[in-house]
């Protein structure tokens, strides 16, 4: 049930596609480039940054969200 | 007509909370008196006698000294080296014949914006009303060589 | 694209406007522009739909002016082929389209979205910064924001989810306004219920209310009229007695819900990813990152509608599973970042290059930014300065790169923002550069600057000469700082055996690296062992069991129980931890560690708890319910009230769960006998994303809800013959309504027992928050790293939480952890004590106070010396040294009394 779907390759590639640019989209990159996988991070408009980048401040904190 | 007597006060904020402090009374938008300059120091614990002294001898009207709360200091003890010290040194003022009350030891941390600025308010108006700091020359016990 | 330098001629010459997107429409661009001034990467692009050239076939502007021939206009779309392990969704959302709504006016200029609002409201947007209203660029008076459009509905649109985000970010709004307007702006949010469950939002919806004076009022509002003859809006509102009410408004915001664009819900059918309710993707609480598809995972607002610090957390779950499933392929197709060489300047005169930041208007509309750059000119050791718009903008970056090399610079300062946030990033194009990261500083000018004095412009200015006069000073005593590679040991500390600490021992285990589980009670399964089912009605159980299962059979798990930790040393990549194991002494090392440790339901103080066994607390009732208990059986009416001990002055925060908790129970006894009379005494009613259905099928099923105030809390009486009364003023009809039910339940906070965690939090070096919760690194960006490296937390022990969610905080969790533990070594050194033994008398102060243990005395020398690899660079030993031997590298005594000297030499 925990891995019900899961049915891990032995010889799997080890790079991974992540879809959108926004905040998640470039977390998952992130880590996954941190920990020894290939991304190829795809973004729609020209720039990455997403919703996130539209916004002036972040509750609760204030902080600049550029 | 003369211009009104402004204190220069320095400050020593370690970096994890009180400088963190200060920056959040930026974000928060806190007006304080621009009177205070800032030196970032690692730890409040890395803050010795020496520098304190040498900024009262290079003209400082006031001294703060702000550090975590005790317990919460980022190197676990070093705001506990900051207590002892300073205790020394607000005796050191003393002796040296400053008012003690042209130095200050605050505990701030990172999410105590408002106190910061109210600390430093606070402790600009004091340092104003003690008037300016006598100068190194005119405290004999300093000039003999602290 | 490699040709751009992001001058921006192509945007300047560019006859054609359109429409900027990013301005939320508000503003225009050009038909060649660059997204944002910040815009990762920073190259200007042509809008193909707009250009005149693809129009007409003539014009060509850009290419003709572009200084570096980097317009190509025969360049077109490729197709690329990807062969890749598994696939993250991160598609996000779109903001709902507000036109449907026909009665709120959207297209009169004075009715704006959320969206539309950030953009005035940011100092990149169509104004400036300044908030004045589209029709007349006036600055509103009188601002109202109207929730839910878009959400919670099913009339106007097909949306019967709560966004989750909308009431949060109004309120952000109406605050942040006031800042920019003054006390006097009055501002007003109309809502149906305030949702702010999530962590420390309570509080900033209490400020907003006390001490911000923004107006909340309960009311959905049915239309928004523009006023004849002005640019005004009236609302007309019914309050909760019932009285009609007019209000006139300068500016209106519609707080638009989130929803799934048609090119995501296009691309899941390709991909053959099963849509489920809200257009969402279809996923289980047991595993909230996992779609129908085996290899694809879904992250952000595609899961279901959340906040920023929730779709982060999501994200790195999402590369936990990838990086899980693709384990045994780890570093096969990585590249190593070439190694860069630095430039030997350690013996040349200072050459300092002083970048002096305008950050929009932050800085330049208090501080004469012009006058500290001259000024900073004419400072000893400067040989060259410049002012940016923005210095951390990427193309300043490469600009700074390409100075430092013309000019030869071996020392620069920037004045700007905070070393805390932008240190790191400045260091790094240091590098880049070729010079020492060390030979940097910083002069904080806006936050400890413009932004403080902002009244006081002339003195701010001063202040700014005097902080950039310190920093050159103390950087031009600034030598190259070495580091040195210490050894990672690939292995975990999990603290907590409940269902976050077993799902991040199992996602680190999958991929290989030893984990060890520490548990301090003799059972693994904590909390979720009281758990009935999750918010959608799936079984704990069997899902708890299974997972037990798989951590106690899992060959790179070991499980301690009855197991407490009395001490931990080391830094990250080097732990070394004592347990005291069921009274044996055991010690672990291991290279990070996973804070799990859960909390505790409240038990309550107040409304007759303890004092008849008809009242419960949801997590009885599950089980009374379970067990079809006489008392439940044969109940014909029952009440629950809810943020019992949460909410509460004394306890500021919404446990996030009870909602819909108690709902599920509600519905599970009208399930059991739609006859029985249910009740939900509630302040807010807060059944944020999906969660909103389970509140939509109690009221169709009967449920009724009742609304109190902080201030009139219902009262329980226990009768001596053991029957309970209940009364609470109804707000609607305005009396007190008595109730008799045969069971009460109350809705129990989750808190923090704060001597548990203050131990464990003293041992790992993080922090707390004020209710005992443990405070991570970055409220919105760093949701399970603490700032101590190689410590992160999930669960219960962060804040209040459903099972998905912690589950997804876990699988972040040990994303985290992985990516500490991927490494082969860890850079320690830089800023660091050193001992001059010249001057050091082998006293021994400093070996005293050392809280680290760093400092040896060495016998042979009678001299005293720090261990880099244990050095933490707090300076404590620099300040003991009576004669000043030892100095703390990056802060020597030298540049303290530099920088001392220059703040009082002004």
């Amino acid at each position: 049930m925990v891995n019900a779907t899961r049915t891990a390759s032995s010889n799997p590639i080890g790079s991974v596609l992540v879809v959108g640019g926004g905040i998640a989209g470039v977390q998952a990159a992130l880590d996954l480039a941190d920990t020894g996988y290939f991304v190829h991070l795809i973004e729609k408009t020209s720039a990455i940054g997403g919703a996130m980048s539209m916004l002036d401040k972040t509750f609760p904190t204030d902080d600049c969200a550029m | 007509m003369q211009n009104p007597f402004e204190p220069k006060i320095l400050a020593f904020l370690c970096n994890w909370c009180s400088y963190a402090g200060a920056d959040l009374a930026g974000v928060s938008r806190l007006q304080y008196p621009p009177n205070i300059r800032v030196v970032r120091v690692m730890c409040s614990g890395t803050v010795s006698p020496h520098h304190v002294i040498h900024a009262f001898q290079r003209g400082a009207d006031g001294v703060l000294v702000a550090g975590c709360h005790i317990g919460d200091c980022h190197y676990l003890k070093g705001n506990y080296m900051t207590l002892k010290r300073m205790k020394f040194v607000q005796e050191l003022i003393r002796f040296a014949g400053y008012n003690p009350e042209r130095f200050r030891l605050e505990w701030i941390s990172s999410a105590e914006g408002v106190k910061f600025a109210e600390v430093v308010r606070d402790f600009t108006e004091k340092v104003r009303s003690l008037g300016p700091a006598p100068s190194f020359e005119a405290s004999p016990r300093l000039a003999m060589g602290l | 694209m490699d040709k751009c330098i992001a001058c921006g001629t192509c945007a300047e010459k560019c006859p054609r406007k359109v429409t900027d997107e990013y301005n939320a429409g508000l503003g225009k661009r050009k038909a060649a522009y660059v997204k944002f001034p910040q815009a990762v990467p920073l190259k200007y692009v042509i809008d193909k739909d707009h250009c005149i050239y693809f129009e007409k076939g003539k014009c060509r502007a850009c290419e003709k002016f572009c200084p570096t021939q980097a317009v190509n206009f025969d360049d077109q779309d490729r197709e690329f082929t990807l062969e890749v392990g598994s696939v993250i969704l991160a598609p996000g959302f779109e903001p709902f389209d507000p036109g449907v709504y026909d009665t709120y006016s959207y297209s009169h200029p004075n009715v704006i979205t959320s969206m539309e609002f950030e953009r005035i409201l940011s100092s990149s947007g169509p104004f400036e910064g300044h908030l004045v209203r589209p029709s007349d660029h006036q600055e509103p008076k009188k601002i109202a924001w109207l929730q839910c459009v878009g959400s919670r509905d099913i009339h106007h649109c097909d949306n019967g989810y709560c966004s989750g985000v909308c009431c949060m970010y109004a309120i952000k709004e109406a605050a942040i306004a006031k800042e920019h307007a003054g006390a006097d702006l009055n501002t007003a949010i109309f809502f149906m219920d305030m949702r702010t469950p999530g962590k420390d939002f309570d509080k900033y919806y209490e400020r907003a209310k006390a001490e911000k004076g923004v107006r909340f009022i309960r009311s959905r509002v049915h239309s928004i009229e523009p006023l004849p003859g002005t640019d005004d809006l009236a609302i007309q509102y019914v309050t909760e007695d019932g009285r009609i009410t007019e209000e006139v408004f300068n500016l209106v915001v519609l707080s638009v819900g989130l929803q799934i664009s048609k090119d995501t819900l296009e691309l899941a059918e390709k991909l053959g990813v099963e849509i489920g309710d809200g257009r969402f993707a279809a996923t289980s609480p047991f595993q909230p990152v996992q779609t129908s598809r085996t290899g694809i995972y879904v992250c952000g607002v595609f899961q279901s509608p959340k906040d920023i610090p929730l779709s982060v957390m999501e994200a790195s779950a999402a590369a936990a599973e990838s990086a899980t499933l693709l384990a045994p392929a780890r570093n096969s197709l990585t590249r190593k970042p070439p190694e860069l060489s630095e430039k030997d300047v350690a013996a040349q005169e200072p050459r300092v290059g002083v970048f002096v930041c305008h950050c929009g208007v932050n800085i330049a509309g208090v501080v004469d930014v012009e006058a500290v750059a001259d000024y900073a000119e004419t400072l000893p050791g400067v040989a060259y300065v410049e002012r940016n718009l923005f210095t951390c903008a990427q193309d300043t970056q490469d600009k700074m790169k390409q100075i430092i090399e013309e000019h030869n610079l071996n020392r620069i300062v920037v004045a700007a923002c905070s070393p805390r946030t932008h240190e790191a990033l400045f260091q790094e194009t240091l590098k880049q550069a070729g010079l020492n990261k060390y030979l940097f500083e910083m002069a904080n000018i806006r936050n400890q600057g413009s932004w403080v004095h902002m009244n006081e412009p002339e003195a701010a200015t001063e202040k700014a000469k005097d902080l950039v006069r310190m920093a050159v000073a103390k950087v031009a005593l600034q030598q190259p700082l070495g580091e040195m590679q210490l050894g990672v040991t690939k292995s975990a500390l999990v603290v907590g055996g409940g269902i976050a600490g077993m799902t991040a021992a199992l996602t680190l285990a999958d991929q290989g690296y030893p984990v060890t589980l520490v548990e301090r009670k003799d059972v693994l399964g904590g909390h979720g062992r009281k758990l009935y089912s999750t918010w959608d009605g799936q079984p704990v159980a069997p899902f708890l069991d299974e997972l037990i299962k798989r951590v106690e059979a899992h060959p790179e798990i070991t499980v301690l129980t009855k197991a407490r930790i009395t001490d931990v040393q080391g830094f990250v990549g080097n732990f070394h931890t004592v347990l005291d194991v069921d009274g044996q002494r055991r010690e672990v090392d291991h290279g990070v560690a996973v804070i799990a440790v859960g909390a505790h339901s409240l038990k309550p103080d107040e409304y007759g708890y303890g004092k008849s066994d008809r009242i419960f607390l949801n997590l009885d009732l599950d089980q009374a319910i379970g067990e079809r208990d006489e008392r439940i059986v044969t109940a014909r009416s029952a009440v629950f009230i809810q943020c019992v001990g949460s909410r509460e002055p004394d306890r500021p925060y919404c446990s996030r769960v009870c909602c819909s908790h108690s709902i599920e129970n509600a519905l599970r006894l009208k399930k059991l006998n739609p006859d029985m009379d249910v009740y939900v005494l509630y302040r807010d009613i807060r059944t944020f994303g999906l969660r909103e259905n389970l509140y939509k099928e109690a009221r169709a099923r009967g449920v009724l809800f009742i609304r109190f105030d902080l201030e009139n809390k219902p009262v329980v009486q226990v009768a001596s013959d053991g029957t309970l009364k209940v009364t609470v003023k109804d707000h609607v009809l305005q009396r007190p309504v008595v109730l008799t039910p045969d069971i009460l339940t109350l809705a129990g906070a989750i808190v923090m027992r704060e001597s548990e965690a203050d131990e464990l939090a003293k041992m790992f070096k993080v922090p707390v928050n004020a209710e005992g919760f443990f405070l991570e690194a970055h409220a919105k960006l760093r949701p399970v790293d603490f700032a101590t490296d190689g410590v992160f937390v999930a669960g219960l022990a962060h804040y209040p939480k459903p099972t998905e969610e912690c589950i997804a905080q876990a699988k972040a969790a040990a994303s985290r952890a992985a990516t500490v533990l991927a490494k082969d070594s860890i850079t320690a050194g830089g800023v660091v004590a050193v001992v001059n033994k010249d001057l050091c008398c082998g006293c021994q102060g400093c070996v005293q106070c050392c809280p680290f243990g760093a400092i040896d005395y060495l016998e042979r020398e009678g001299k005293c010396e720090v261990n880099q690899a244990l050095c933490k660079g707090c300076g404590t030993c620099a300040a003991t040294c009576p004669s000043e031997a030892i100095t703390l590298l990056g802060f020597s005594h030298l540049q303290l009394y530099a920088q001392i000297d220059e703040a009082l030499s002004a």
